[in-house]
């Protein structure tokens, strides 16, 4: 049972570690509106590179038919 | 979450803002390979932007509406053009290092699909390096390298896609808000996640009440838990210490106190076992009891910071660029950098930079915001215009005589500020319990320390906490905080914004209520109320369709009372304003006119708008300005629930005695400047009566102050919104009486929740002080009280 005299210390530093995450987040705002990051992982970012990839694409038939 | 796309009708509805489809416009744009129609050319321009650039994710995820898009008139891009100049930019930009950093205010965000699209959007220019969009606040911070990116270029790319942003200083009381919003969840989350370790340690210890646990872990856990919970009362604890002496400087005694004795009393105590090796601890009891308490303010205090933060929102009274005329060249310069003798020419539609006399030309001008009459006022060569003001129809070449603070608009904001300072505060009643609650527990406390000191003085120490501990204030300190939190939550829901702590409490001793005429009581804008129809060969619908499609064309506020159905007529050629009379054009090859009677032909009728075809009358209009429709039922409830009525208006008609004696007012005041409404309201108060106001002008924010409550109409000035204590939303006054009844109920809830805790504690403080509590008896009391007090202030969320 002595092992807890060592693991006890390691899971505080642990939770040292979380408060200075936590602080971190505050500072960065990332509190500051809770409803935007509910939701943002609804949106995908790779439309954007699709479109292009396909516009791209479209610009390259267009110059072949010339 | 609903889908706004649900709500579709039979009719067909705007793609983009889901508003109905103007007949006979038949534009599309292409989603997902189908056409769908869009109700303007505006809203056609923003959703082929936002499809285009491939963020179709918009209008599958988003969860409201999007807002009427408003094409931009050449005058506006010009507007955004100054706001790259450098003297305008220094008042909002802040540099950080090589990069600018700026604060947009966005109209028209909704949900957070909109901070999605702005943010990719915006992303897609280059040479930002951070942007982060608020969908609460509504603003945006954008970090960005100046030398690569124009401020104008940023705020178009936001046009395109359908928001309006202009730059934006929060206040500094704005700004320390939100350090203390900050500072209160750093508190919360190492009182949240410390308790939550303590509360592991604290199950060991109690588990060895039951089977012996070695001396050695029993020491080892309480060293532990002196550790972890340090910080909570050390830190996110320490606001209550403070607050509790600051109270006692000024010799008195808050609820701070009570709870400060009972956290820091507890934990020198365990401090002190755990040191020595004697007694008990109770560290998980005062970590849990900072973070519950923690928690119950912090939640009152961000529904008021939501609310604030609505108001503060608003735009800048005065416009940052003026127009000066030096010789014949017209140029566009910082409004700060005028100077008194300069001569400024204002456009049609421009806000007015400073107080001057007309030099040339002739207008009307919309001083509402002044004096909220919503009739604009005709101003010639000579006269004075003031900062603020809204130029309608004509160009104006304005002398400069008054600038800055001078200006009647800033010495309005003065009398305001004035009035903040002396304004007159009622007791609390959490103050009033603390103060014989904290009374009786110093008495009962010194009085177990004395007796057990000549009986057993090892014991007497361990009593003394043991009594502490078991009055912990902990139902009581709840009792408030919660009920608030319910009550504002509910008024949220039902459009009223409460901003200021006080108000529910004083809402209840309110016995007076003055009310401001015009856009309060009235709708503020005018409506016809009797239609004269003088030749038979125009049918009245075709005379009101004439009448709406001319109007369309005006910048009048009159002209907002014709807005019926033109799809039946045609378009109108060669359309021109003649300043002080009216509107007129051709159509189908004849001249038709709307203005003023007396423009062409004279009628005998009691009327203000005329509409003339080839200059002869052919119907005649009577307008209003409407009562509210519930405007009635308020006041009938007023007088049942005995309240005083007093009517305060700056308009210097009859219309005010009138409308008066209509909703039967006990007293009635007309023609009144700021000055003197204040002055009305502070006789009121001497004697001895406690004062709503309730607005919506410019005009009534220095009032607002002098009263002891404030009421603003979401119709109304930003200013006054600002100030305002409360603010109605949906300018419907019969908030007002929901409002009163929920106060009410609130101080009935809070009144319960103070004598059941009173209860719980009275009933554990003679068991204490004999000695006869232990300490997990002490944990459960405290636990179910705490529990029984937010169960009760939950019932406030039912709407009824």
């Amino acid at each position: 049972m002595s092992i807890i005299y060592v693991l006890i210390p390691i899971a505080i530093i642990f939770v040292i570690i979380a408060i200075a995450v936590f602080f971190w987040a505050v500072k960065s705002d990332q509190f500051s509106d809770l409803d935007k990051q509910a939701h943002s992982i609804l949106f995908d970012d790779t439309e954007i590179k699709n479109k292009t990839n396909k516009k791209k694409s479209e610009n390259n038939d267009d110059t072949s038919s010339l | 979450m609903t889908n706004p796309k649900e709500h579709s009708s039979s009719q067909p509805e705007c793609f983009h803002c889901l508003e109905s489809i103007p007949l006979g416009f038949i534009q599309t744009v292409e989603y997902n390979n189908h056409l769908q129609p869009v109700c303007c050319i505006g809203c056609q321009a923003v959703a082929e932007s936002i499809i285009s650039s491939g963020m179709t994710d918009y209008y599958k995820f988003r969860t409201t509406a999007a807002g009427k898009v408003q094409e931009l008139i050449p005058e506006q891009l010009l507007m955004f053009k100054s706001y790259d100049d450098a003297d305008i930019q220094e008042d909002f930009i802040h540099q950080s290092g090589e990069l600018s950093e700026v604060l947009l205010s966005i109209e028209g965000i909704s949900c957070a699909a909109c901070a999605w699209l702005i943010e990719k959007q915006l992303l897609t220019l280059g040479h930002i390096t951070r942007i982060d969009v608020n969908t609460s606040t509504h603003r945006a911070m954008i970090l960005w390298d100046k030398s690569n990116l124009k401020l104008s270029t940023i705020i178009e790319a936001l046009v395109r896609i359908g928001y309006k942003a202009y730059p934006f200083q929060p206040d500094i009381e704005e700004a320390q808000k939100q350090q203390v919003a900050k500072s209160y969840i750093r508190r919360l989350g190492v009182a949240g996640i410390m308790t939550m370790q303590v509360m592991m340690f604290a199950f060991a210890l109690y588990f060895d009440m039951f089977s012996d646990m070695e001396d050695d872990f029993e020491q080892y856990f309480r060293w532990i838990s002196f550790v972890l919970s340090s910080p909570v009362i050390l830190y996110s604890a320490l606001p209550f210490l403070t607050s509790a002496i600051r109270a006692l400087k000024v010799k008195q005694l808050n609820m701070d106190l009570p709870v400060s004795l009972a956290i820091f009393g507890a934990y020198i105590a365990s401090t002190w076992a755990t040191v020595f090796n004697t007694g008990e601890v109770y560290f998980e009891s005062i970590c849990m009891f900072t973070f519950l308490l923690l928690l119950g303010k912090y939640l009152e205090f961000r529904a008021r910071l939501k609310a604030s933060e609505f108001t503060s929102n608003l735009q800048k009274l005065l416009p940052l660029t003026a127009r000066i005329v030096e010789g014949f060249q017209e140029q566009i310069i910082a409004a700060k950098k005028l100077k008194l003798n300069d001569i400024i020419l204002v456009k049609p539609g421009e806000i007015i930079p400073a107080d001057g006399l007309v030099m040339e030309g002739k207008t009307t001008i919309d001083e509402s915001m002044m004096t909220g009459e919503h009739e604009a006022v005709a101003k010639v060569v000579n006269d004075q215009v003031y900062a603020g003001t809204t130029n309608h129809d004509g160009v104006v070449k304005i002398s400069i005589n008054q600038l800055g603070t001078h200006t009647l608009i800033n010495q309005i904001v003065t009398l305001q500020n004035k009035a903040l300072a002396s304004r007159p505060k009622l007791a609390e009643i959490t103050d009033k319990v603390a103060q014989w609650f904290v009374a009786t527990l110093l008495v009962v406390a010194s009085i177990t320390a004395i007796y057990w000191y000549g009986i057993d003085p090892e014991q007497a120490f361990w009593i003394t906490i043991s009594v502490l501990v078991a009055t912990c204030p902990c139902a009581l300190s709840l009792a408030i905080p919660t009920a608030l939190t319910c009550s504002v939550a509910n008024l949220t829901k039902k459009g009223v914004l409460i901003k200021k702590a006080h108000v529910l409490e004083t809402l209840t001793k309110i016995d007076s209520i003055a009310f401001d005429k015009t856009g309060t009581l009235t709708e503020g804008c005018f409506t016809i109320k009797k239609s004269h129809y003088l030749n038979d060969n125009y049918d009245g619908q075709t005379i009101l369709a004439l009448a709406s499609g001319l109007e369309f064309h005006s910048q009048h506020p009159i002209a907002k009372a014709f807005n019926f159905d033109t799809s039946s007529i045609g378009l109108f050629d060669d359309i021109s304003v003649e300043t002080g009379f009216g509107i007129k054009a051709i159509y189908k090859g004849q001249t038709i006119a709307i203005g003023k009677n007396g423009w062409f032909e004279t009628l005998k009728l009691p009327v203000q708008v005329v509409l003339y075809i080839n200059e002869k009358a052919i119907a005649a209009f009577e307008l209003e300005d409407k009562i509210r429709d519930r405007a009635d039922k308020l006041i009938t409830y007023l007088k049942n629930k005995q309240f005083n009525t007093h009517l305060l208006t700056g308009d210097p008609s009859q219309a005010g005695i009138a409308l008066a004696k209509k909703l039967s007012f006990d007293d009635v005041k007309i023609g009144c400047s700021p000055e003197q409404k204040q002055k009305h309201v502070a006789n009121i108060i001497k004697q001895n009566h406690i004062i709503a106001m309730v607005g919506d002008g410019v005009n009534d924010s220095p009032v607002f102050n002098t009263a002891h409550l404030s009421i603003a109409m979401e119709s109304g000035a930003d200013i006054s919104k600002n100030t305002a204590d409360i603010v109605l939303l949906n300018s419907d006054l019969s908030s007002i009486e929901h409002l009163i009844e929920i106060s009410h109920k609130t101080r009935r809830i809070i009144k319960q929740n103070l004598a059941l805790s009173l209860i719980y504690n009275s009933a554990i403080l003679p068991l204490a002080a004999m000695g006869m509590v232990q300490p997990w008896m002490a944990v459960i009391g405290m636990s179910a009280s705490s529990i029984i007090v937010i169960t009760n202030s939950l019932r406030l969320l039912k709407p009824f």
